[in-house]
């Protein structure tokens, strides 16, 4: 069952609180609107999953957060709210415009790459324990990027979610870690020969 | 990452903040702009700069003109930085530059009639392109810093609307210091000038204004500690 909507009276008295640090307030407030926005969103892009409407939505939450202080409670709160969410989604939309704009489709993909270096004779793993060793000698920083983004596979989205790095950040300590292991890798390749 | 965790990891870090208030801050804005326009009346007044003031009425109505684009600029780009705000005062600062551009014209056929010439290659006026250009950024960046503690939603307007407040204060310095003997040098120099930079300020402010990107990253790392 449904709780009915809360007032817009009741709305712009929360988040005058809210504005104030009241904490309790501020949580009553983004739970009472939370529905709202799943709503607006659904009905404006009705193409989305579930999945991608949840990241939507928790984008407009952020949002809130981040202007909450140009919120006037002497102001009716749904226009406010309203713009923000037009705002976040017109947003949205220009990112996965621009990221498509610098996508390939490709339709069949082969099964191996042509070059010589993609097609080894040797089938072999590798050296699986001297790998983790590798693994564990790495600074902190280089050893939880290569965990996350090799390891558990995770996107780099996720993982600056997770970890409150940013993606940049994280493409560079995986770049040293791959460079690391590399080289640690191929001393022990050549200590053993 | 589950909504309801977003909520309570934003609710647990919250603290009060202090109200954006558009107009406080477009008069905070205002202030500067007239401590600024009221350095270079004084330098004038004391000889230390030359003097293109003018009792004509076209002249008048110019600088009128121009600092209405001045204070109608910064109050619209103040209120565009407040989400939910109506989107019509961005006509306003348009209407004073249209005001302003209908006078300059009015003066290009007065001059045209009285001395059959527009007068363009009369002289340069590359110091009113400096000052007008140094001036405009100077006010234009104490407005910037000012405007990112608002929501900048749309950014590229809030950075024009900024600019042609900026620009319009610039303006009037620029006439108040030196004379021009045609309105067409007026056109052209600061017409052009003042076009030039609005592009500019409008595409440069665009990018440093970008929201809400630098501040969602600040919010999550935040909230996820």
């Amino acid at each position: 069952m449904s709780t009915p909507d809360a007032t817009d009276e009741q709305l712009r008295f929360l988040m005058r609180c809210a504005q104030d640090g009241d904490a309790a307030a501020y949580s009553a407030l983004l739970t009472a609107i939370t529905p709202r926005i799943r709503r607006a969103i659904r009905s404006r892009r009705s193409f989305l999953g579930a999945e991608a409407v949840e990241d939507l939505l928790q984008e407009v939450l952020l949002s809130i957060h981040a202007a909450r202080s140009t919120y006037d409670p002497q102001r009716p709160f749904a226009p406010w709210l309203g713009a923000l969410i037009r705002y976040r989604l017109a947003d949205a939309a220009r990112q996965h415009a621009k990221q498509g704009a610098h996508e390939v489709t490709v339709d069949d993909l082969d099964v191996t790459f042509e070059g010589r270096a993609a097609n080894t004779e040797d089938g072999s793993v590798g050296d699986v324990e001297a790998l983790a060793h590798a693994i564990r000698a790495l600074p902190p920083g280089q050893r939880q990027a290569i965990e996350m983004l090799k390891l558990k596979e995770m996107s780099l989205k996720e993982a600056s979610a997770a970890t409150g790095l940013s993606v940049g950040a994280l493409k560079l300590a995986t770049h040293r870690a791959m460079t690391s292991l590399r080289r640690a890798l191929g001393a022990t390749g050549s200590d053993e020969d | 990452m589950k909504t309801d965790d977003l909520i309570a990891g934003l609710a647990g870090t919250l603290t009060p903040i202090q109200r954006f208030n558009p107009w406080t801050r477009a008069s905070v804005w205002m202030a500067a702009a007239a401590v600024y326009l009221a350095i270079v009346t004084a330098m004038v007044v004391v000889g230390l700069s030359h003097s293109g003031a003018s009792s004509d009425p076209l002249y008048v109505v110019q600088q009128l003109a121009a600092l209405a684009a001045g204070i109608t600029g910064a109050v619209a780009a103040f209120l565009s930085v407040v989400p939910g705000r109506s989107r019509r005062v961005i006509a306003w600062p348009l209407g004073a530059v249209l005001v302003w551009l209908l006078a300059v014209l009015w003066g290009c056929a007065r001059d045209l009639q009285s001395s059959g010439t527009l007068g363009f290659a009369s002289q340069t006026d590359w110091p009113c392109v400096i000052s007008i250009s140094a001036g405009g950024v100077l006010l234009w960046a104490v407005m910037l810093s000012m405007l990112r503690r608002g929501a900048p939603v749309t950014p590229a307007t809030t950075a024009m609307l900024g600019g042609l407040a900026a620009l319009g204060v610039a303006n009037v310095e620029a006439c108040l210091t030196r004379p021009h003997a045609f309105s067409g040098i007026v056109l052209l120099w600061h017409g052009g000038t003042l076009l030039v930079m609005t592009a500019i300020f409008t595409s440069t402010g665009g990018r440093l204004l970008r929201w809400p990107s630098s501040a969602l990253r600040a919010t999550r790392r935040k909230s996820h500690r």
